[in-house]
Order: structure tokens, then sequence, then C-alpha cells
């Protein structure tokens, strides 16, 4: 976890914000620290203070399904990894004297019993909130059972059921008997669009996603076991959720009901629990199951309504932080800034969105003050060690009782100093400690040495540390080893310790080995353009190029038209109702006034070469001119494209016309529209069917829209929307409410039954199944609106292709990662935002394009990246430019180079470019010629290890 | 307004993946993070979660 | 003295070296036999990394990643 290491990220753990006080640019804000008990320089998480502790309570991490002790860490893989003391439950703590057992053995002496409050007055320019949500606790409703009947749980409580790190480790078992489950039903919308019962409006828009992959992710675990989830609509409008859903519906067999469920009662003695609810055809069911999973929805705590007041932020009805849809992460308080799921309930990659968009905006409010108070640490020259005789310092870590408990420390220790070229050895209670690292400063400067081997733990989490160490003491930091005797050797043969002492010296043989070939490496510094280039001139990239432009970097902005504004000139208001072209009008004055911006018309991208912090794109504009852009990042915004339907008898109904179409129509008050008494909407055309499994996101919100103001400006108009599931997610719920109030009237058809829309005469009629009859309706129509689907560029894999990122199989660009990096590219320095990535509406477009704006910014604030120095390296000597690399690399980094000497000879070899390489070293597994190596890991280095592990 | 001198430091509250993303993108940008979290460890919500996002993954 | 063979495993670095470093953290058990080596791929391991274990005495090598 890369927050735990910044340099300019301070961590305030167990804090919270008391006050805020100042404006922005300049506020201070009060913090209130809450004691740990335990010490953090000290405690090193070995967790004998947790093995001895008597007491045990619920734990909250797994949300109350399983049981912690009363000092606990809250996770394996917690960021601080330190112990804490929880008050509320420790014997000492209530009862001065008693107990103590922690402290007693504790080796690293971290326990404070004494710790007490401390507050914090911070000075900082922006606030960011993003205090996240809590689950809803059905308990008070009472209807679905929990807290009554244990086999009644909420869906966080099966997440950490199915988590191997769970208090069943992974078994789905009942929680009344410990028996396994057969049948699972999962009750959607718990304390979510259920304004009776919770009072919360909105829909908690994760809860489907979830309950689709619990539901697949426990069929799994359990062969055979029945999983149903009772639904009102499915909302999988997410990226690649509707083929999830299909999988999950086809594959998986997860089955899903359409219903109500009127609530949870209990089936006789066994546990078990009986379902009753009205199923599609209207008849009335029970069935039993014997685990029900609510799944329950996401609210704002109260603790973040308090903190929201303090601070003078205003909420939405739905109790979230308000927002414009235009500035999606400013609250009413200019420069507090929010995200996350206190701006409206969202999924992971939206919260990681936000997250970045809010890094921009604060970015472009503290633009001028940028680098005033980030550090950077210095360290003293490095000795040159080159032509030194090898004076290796061995350091052997106790790590408190983990590794002496197990291995014979003193016995590795005496071993280590008989190893050749090994002239230094000591113990150290913990090596990682600072006190301990400031002595490892000062012993690498007194017995000169010059290769180090750390006998301790990981590599992957403490290498970091030892090489910061080793550059404190003037050595290059590519000169340690660690030999892992913690977590391969005495955590895992306790039983054992005999052979565990024995192992631990064969690690540190084989170390030692592999560091006498160290050599000192550099990491390589790749300069960067500080300018971006943005591709697309709608309202993503209008925002993005504006704001790394207000952020004080210059940019290309490329639009393929004669305008700027894309497919939102086609849009009149957001789903909160505001107005979008006076908005999108605002947004292009100011990137056209914006002098940092160069806006290119009528131009395309035609040619790229380079790479991160160094692209060269070729523009072509009118008569085929063509310049060249030099710049470092780059964001492709360039959008999506409306579905031109052929289904409905659009072509030959002129009545028949899509969204868009309707929307110019009712602006200028067309007599058709105008008179029309009967309107039907459907929904989802071109769009979650074969071919085009996923969802358009914004249609059944506009079509809800577009119904409501109908219907105000007509009770007495009659409005259908015909719909599959109806997908006003988030705080849109509202609006679907507010249609059904007044009275437009909502009829769900399935994929296999689409309605039939014909002409008779002067009328058009739309058949479509009523579910409750049995059998097809007929609805007269003045005008049928259909909500098509958004499709993806068709020319996407194009320019994908000069960037060398990839499109999906729906052809919309895809991310580096789904989930953490929603707006970056797998090629380093390329970034996508708006309807190029996936269908969505203005704000999310905004959102996104911030995004992409601050992960483009943290490469432009910088003149140079400094990547690690483990990359490949071309041995001239042997290389014969055989060329068998080039296919094996996975990264593209290694290119062909052909060259006729003065003699006339033709000479061949590779060339690897190390802003690209990542070090695998497939290329020196390949090579038959040692033609290349991989600096740190080279075959000699290997071997040695190979040999000394086989030598003893 | 205008003269008024910009303080190059942000809080961020909240230590969740939202949280670690402001804080990472901007320490990385040039600013100094003050990430203030009300338990004893970050990463919110999402590390209770099992499967789909594997800890090997979320590199914050 | 019954048989303890000799085992030699490359792990990658991303996966399974630190698969390895997690069964620490759970104290998982297991035979005290292997020895492993630390490489940034499996695609790294040489074919010659083999045939040097086989050679200098090792019962098995395992390829991780």
């Amino acid at each position: 976890m890369e927050c735990g290491r910044h340099l300019n990220i301070q961590l305030l753990t167990l804090s919270e914000v008391s006050a805020i006080s100042g404006e922005a640019g300049n506020f201070t804000v009060t913090v209130k620290e809450s004691p740990r008990y335990v010490d953090p320089d000290k405690c090193i998480a070995c967790g004998a203070c947790t093995d001895k502790c008597p007491k045990k309570v619920d734990n909250e991490y797994d949300a109350e399904a399983g049981k912690r002790k009363a000092i606990y860490v809250k996770y394996a893989q917690a960021v601080p990894l330190k112990y804490q003391i929880d008050p509320n439950s420790c014997i000492r703590l209530k009862k001065p004297g008693a107990c103590g057992f922690c402290e007693q053995v504790c080796d690293a002496g971290a326990i404070l019993f004494d710790d007490t409050e401390k507050t914090h007055e911070i000075n900082v320019g922006a606030v960011v909130l993003a205090p996240g949500f809590e689950v809803y606790d059905p308990t008070d409703a009472k209807v679905w059972g929990y807290g009554v009947f244990p086999n009644v749980i909420t869906s966080m409580q099966l997440e950490r059921y199915l988590a191997a790190s769970g208090p069943t480790e992974g078994h789905l078992v009942r929680p009344s008997d410990g028996k396994p489950v057969h049948k699972i039903a999962f009750l959607q919308c718990i304390g979510s669009r259920d304004e009776n019962l919770c009072g919360n409006g909105y829909c908690s828009s994760v809860c489907c996603m979830y309950a689709i992959k619990e539901a697949v992710i426990a069929k799994d675990h359990v062969p055979g076991l029945s999983a149903s989830i009772f639904y009102m609509d499915m909302r999988t409008h997410g990226k690649d959720f509707d083929q999830y859903m299909e999988r999950a519906k086809n594959d998986s067999g997860v089955r899903f009901v359409r219903c109500r469920v009127n609530g949870v009662e209990t089936d006789g003695v066994e546990g078990d629990l009986r379902l009753s609810y009205v199923n599609d055809d209207g008849r009335q069911i029970e069935e039993s199951y014997d685990l029900v999973v609510l799944s329950v929805g996401l609210q704002t705590p109260k603790h973040v309504l308090e903190l929201a007041q303090n601070a003078g932020i205003k909420l939405t009805a739905d109790n979230f932080a308000a927002t414009s849809d235009f500035s999606p992460v400013q609250t009413s308080q200019q420069g507090i800034f929010t995200c996350g799921a206190f701006a409206g309930p969202k999924d992971i990659p939206q919260c990681v969105v936000e997250g970045s968009a809010a890094a921009a905006s604060v970015a472009e409010l503290l633009a001028p003050a940028r680098f005033e108070l980030s550090t950077e640490v210095e360290f003293p020259d490095e000795r040159e060690v080159a032509d030194e005789d090898p004076r290796v310092g061995v350091f052997v870590c106790h790590c408190g009782s983990n590794i002496a408990g197990v291995v014979d420390v003193e016995a590795v220790e005496k071993y280590a100093a008989t190893l050749p070229d090994v002239v230094y050895v000591e113990r150290n209670l913990f090596s990682c400690s600072q006190d301990t690292q400031d002595m490892l400063t000062q012993t690498i400067r007194e017995k000169k040495l010059n290769r180090i081997v750390i006998a301790a733990c990981t590599p992957r989490t403490h290498e970091p540390l030892f090489r910061e160490t080793l550059k404190a003491a003037g050595l290059n930091e590519y000169l340690v080893e660690m030999a892992n005797i913690r977590n391969h050797n005495s955590w895992v043969h306790s039983s054992t310790p005999k052979a565990a002492t024995a192992k631990a010296n064969d690690l540190v043989r084989m170390a030692v080995a592999k560091v006498l070939l160290n050599k000192a490496l550099r990491p390589i510094a790749v300069g960067i353009t500080q300018t971006g280039l943005v591709i697309g001139g709608g309202v993503a990239g209008m925002t993005a190029a504006l704001n790394i432009a207000k952020q004080g970097f210059p940019v290309h902005l490329v639009e393929r038209t004669d305008v700027l504004g894309g497919n939102a000139r086609d849009l009149k208001h957001t789903w909160s109702g505001e107005h979008i072209p006076t908005a999108l009008a605002n947004l292009v004055k100011l990137v056209s006034e914006n002098t940092k911006i160069s806006i290119h018309k009528n131009a395309e991208v035609t040619a790229v070469e380079g790479f991160v912090g160094n692209f060269r794109s070729t523009i072509t504009g009118l008569n085929k001119s063509k310049i060249v852009i030099e710049h470092g990042a780059g964001i492709v915004a360039t959008g999506g494209e409306p579905y031109v339907p052929t289904e409905y008898n659009f072509d030959s109904i002129p009545r028949v016309v899509t969204a868009i179409q309707f929307d110019k129509l009712y602006e200028l008050n067309e007599t058709h529209v105008k008179q029309a008494e009967n309107l039907v909407f459907i929904q989802c055309v071109g769009s979650r069917e074969k071919g085009n499994m996923y969802c358009s996101k914004v249609c059944c919100t506009h079509s809800v829209q577009s119904a409501i103001a109908l219907k105000k400006e007509n009770p007495n108009r009659n409005i259908y929307i015909l719909y599959r599931d109806m997908r006003t997610y988030g705080q849109r719920e509202s609006l679907y409410r507010e249609a059904r109030k007044l009275g437009v009237i909502f009829i769900n058809y399935e994929l296999h039954e689409k309605p039939k829309v014909t002409e008779t005469g002067s009328d058009i009629e739309v058949e479509v199944m009523d579910h409750v009859l049995h059998r097809p309706m007929t609805l007269k129509a003045d005008m049928v609106i259909l909500a098509t689907a958004i499709r993806p560029r068709k020319d996407a894999s194009t320019l994908g292709k000069l960037y060398k990122v990839p499109v999906d199989s729906d052809g919309f660009f895809q991310e580096a990662h789904v989930k953490l990096k929603p707006v970056d590219f797998s090629t380093d320095g390329m970034f996508v935002a708006g309807m190029a990535h996936y269908p969505k509406p203005v704000e999310e477009s905004v959102t996104q394009a911030l995004a992409a704006s601050a992960r483009a910014v943290t490469l432009l604030s910088k003149t140079e990246v400094a990547l690690d120095a483990i990359k490949a390296t071309v041995d001239k000597e042997f290389c014969d430019g055989c060329a068998l690399c080039i296919d094996v690399c996975p990264y593209h980094a290694i290119t062909l180079k052909e060259e006729t000497a003065e003699d006339g000879s033709e000479n061949k070899y590779i060339l690897i470019n190390k802003a690209q390489c990542k070090g695998c070293g497939l290329c020196q597994g390949t090579c038959p010629k040692r033609g290349v190596y991989v600096a740190g890991f080279t075959m000699p280095q290997i071997k040695a290890q190979i040999s000394a592990a086989l030598a003893a | 307004m205008l003269d008024t001198k910009k303080i190059g430091s942000v809080m961020v509250v909240g230590g969740g993946v939202t949280g670690m993303q402001t804080a990472l993108d901007l320490a990385d940008s040039g600013y100094y993070v003050y990430l203030v979290e009300k338990s004893g460890a970050i990463g919110g919500a999402m590390a209770q979660l099992d499967k789909t996002f594997p800890t090997n993954d979320c590199s914050m | 003295m019954s048989f303890e063979p000799k085992i030699v495993a490359f792990c990658c670095n991303w996966c399974s070296y630190a698969a390895a470093d997690l069964a620490g953290t759970a104290r998982m058990q297991y035979p005290h036999n292997i020895r492993i080596i630390r490489v940034m791929c499996s695609g790294m391991v040489h074919p010659e990394f083999i045939m040097d274990a086989l050679s200098q005495g090792a019962d098995g090598v395992m390829i991780l990643g």
C-alpha cells in the first residue's frame, strides 16, 4: 500500500476532524486523535499480544460475524500494520492493575496503557471529504427477521463468510447450527428504494452487482448450491456488468426472481426460513431457504452528517453531499471537496474516478502552491565500490521472538561469519526499527562494508526500507540482498526448529552468494515533456484540457469536427435539472479563452511515436496539413455515437422517433408532440441484447425525465414506458418515484417478447405482453419514442492501435484495471475519459475527465520520472540479433537494430527501451546466447543462488 | 482573496479507496497530504470485500 | 534416516513469492525441504537453471508463476 510509505502523505489514524475554519486556500483543521495504547514506532506487529489477550469481542471488520481480541490489528494486510487496544473491551484499561498480559509478552515494549487523546491543528489549502458510507442496519425494520433469526445475515456478513480470511475461513455454513448451506436467497433493496421501512428512497447502486457476485462465488464454494436473487429491477448498468449477469444466469445457474418479498418468517424448528412473495404472474408463492442474505444499501453515517453540519456542507434530500453536475466534486463550501460514497452511492471504479477528480479540482485551486510543502529526501554522495574487494556485512534479525523463537539465531550468526567475504555479522532485535537503521548506517561506514545481507523478513515489504538505509550510508542501494528467514522459514516451520535453523543458514548462504555478484545500479531517469494532449473536444475532452491548463500546463485539444461540444450539443438537461446548453457554452468559452490551450479543429491524430513522458503525435488537419505535437501524457476522450435503429419500424413510421429527435421536436413545440395524447417510450433499443450486451446507462433516466415533463405539461396524457429493468440508479430514483406519482405507466417486457410497433391508418399501435393477464395488450400511440443505445465510435480501434491502447469486445476503450485504474490505460502515460470508455451521463463524463487530468498531471508536474534499475540490458558482445526475445517481450520494449560497419560487415543486435521494460526477464529466459540480461537478476547471480542452495 | 497566500498542503478525510486515490494523486503531483482515518488502519470497506478485488491488486 | 529431498523453487516476485510470504503470515506449516529463489517473473527462468539445479543434486525443481 503506497499510501503508508509515501513521503508526502502523513497518515493520521484513529483520528477525526472536529472543526474546520478559514477559507479556500488557507484552512485550519482541528483533528482529534484517539489513543492507540500501542507505540506505533515500536510495534512490529508480531501478534504475541493478541495471542495472549484473554478478551474476545465481536469483530466489526467481519461485520460482527467473527471475533477479535481487545488488542488487535484491523486486518492482516492493514496499513499501518500496528496493533491497537480497544478501550471499550480491554480489561486493563477498564480496571487499572488487572490483566496486562500484552505488556508482559511484548518484546518491543510497545504497550502504552497511559496513552492519551491528542489534538492537532493543521494548516491546509484545501479539504477533501471522502468519509464513505455505512451499510444499512436492517434490525429496526423487523420484517426481515434480522437479529431474530440467526440464519438471516447481511450481504457484508456473507462477504466475510466467503473470504478465506473470514470467520469460517471461506466455508459457507449456517450461523445457527454450522450445517452446510444448500439453498440461499438474496433479498435486494433492503434499506434502498424504500421510503416506508427505512426512509432511504434512493437506489444504492451497488447491491445488484455485489449480490450477483456473492451468489456466483457462493455457488463456487458449495457445489450444487441453489441461489436465488429476489429483485425489483436488476441494475447492472456499469461496464461489463450485464455480461457478468448473463454469465451468472446461464453459466452459474443463479436464479433471478422479479418481485418484492413481503417478509421473512421462520419455518419450523430447524432454523429454515420461509419467504412469501407475489410472482410475475400475480401468484402468491411461498418458498423455504436455509440462509437468507439481505442486500443492504449504503447510507451516510451519523458522524459524517455531523461533520457536514460543522463544515457547513449542504446535503441532498437523500443525505449525500450536494454538488453540481458540472463541478461534481465541489461542495457548497469553496475549498472543500467531496468524493466517493458521500457524494452519492456508487461502486468502486466510480469511487476511484471521483478520488482522482477531487485531486484535480484541489490542484486547480492550489496550483500556485504546488511543490511548496512537498519534500524530497537528500542522500550523501555514493561511494564507488566496484574496485574494492567484497566486504559483506550480515545482519540477522530476531524479529522479537518471531524468528528467534524458532531459529537459533546465534548459530546463524556464527555460521554467517564462516562464509567467504563476510567480514562483519551482528544480530538485531528488530532490524527494521528506526534506531537499528541509524546504527546500520553507522556500521556500514565504520566497517567499510560494501555488500549487505539482511536476514529477516520479505524483500517485498522491507527491501525499499533497507535500500534507503544503504543510500543514507553512501552505498549504492542495489548492493543489498534479503534472506527471508521469517515468512519463508520460522513462521512456516515452527514445529521443526532444527530444520528451520539449517534452512536459515542455507538462505543466508544463498543471499551472500548473490550479493557478491551485485553491482551498483542507478534508477533510470526519463525526461518528461510537460505538455498534455487531449483527443476529442466534447464535454470530457474540454473539461480535461481546461483542468490541465488551469493547473498550469500547456495542452493541445484535438477535435475532428469544426465545432466543440460533441454529443452534449444534443442534450438539454442533466438528471438533476441543470441546463446543459448554458453550461456547455460556458465551457466552450473558458476553453477558447484559455491561453494555455491550443485548439486544433478539423484535425485527427494520424501517427504516434514515443512513450510515457515523450510522445510525438502527428495531427492531420484540413488539406492534409500536418503538425507534430510533443507531449508527456495523452487523454483519449473521443466519445461515442448514437445508434440509428432499424427495429420497431423506425424507418417507415415517421412518428416513431429516437429520444434525441423527440427532444428537438419537443423543444420546437412541434404540432405532433404538442397534440400527442398517447406517448409510448420503448427502452433498451439496441442495448442489452446479443452482440451489444451492455447497458447504455442514460436512457432510463432520460425517458423518465421526458415523461415527467410531458405529464406536467398535460396531466391528461397517457404515457407508457416499456422497460426491461428501470435503471434510475443512485439518487436518480427520485425521478422514477415522481413519474409514478404523476401517473406515468411502466410496463415490463422481456427480451424474448419485445413490443411490436405497427401503423394502422393514422394510428400507431404498440403491442406488448401483459404478464398479469397472460395475453398481449395493445396501446394506441400518437408517438413512439425509442430509447436508443450509445455505440462506441467505429474508428476507436484505429486510434487505439496508434497509442497501443486496446478496445474491449463492445468496441469501447479498455482501461488498465476495471476497479483500481479506471482512467489509466495499460500503456503508461495514456488515459481515457467520457463515453470513449463507456456510455455515461454528462456528470460522470465530467468526473472522469477531471480524474484523467489528475492522473496525467502526476506525470506532467515532473521534469523526469525515475524508474527502477531492474531492467533488461543488452550484452552486445553476445547478442547476434536473432530477435527471439522481441516476440516474447510482453511490453514491446525490444527492437532490432541493423547497421553496416565500416568494413562493410552487417551487424545486428537488439535495443531495449528502458522506459517500457518492466524487468520481467522473459528475454533473458529465452536468449540462447546470453545476449541480454536483467540487471539485479543476472544468470550468474541466479546460478550462484542455485549452487549455494545445494552446497550443503 | 486574490493576494491571499495559498497553502500547498491538503487534508483528505477518509482512508478508503476513494480517499487513498485522492491522497496518492495529490502527493504525486507536488502537494503534502494529511490522510485522516477514523479507524486504526486505512483500507475502508473495500478491504472487507472478498474476491474480485484481490489484495495483490490493491496497490495502495 | 528417511529420505529428505532437496527442492529448488523459482518464485515470481509478483505472485508465488508473495503467496509464500502470505503462507508465512497465515502460519501455514509445510515441509522445510524447499529453497526459494526470487525471480521477477517465472518467464525469467532459463532452462539452464533447471539443469544446473538437477545436476548439482536437487531432487526436484518447481517453477511457480
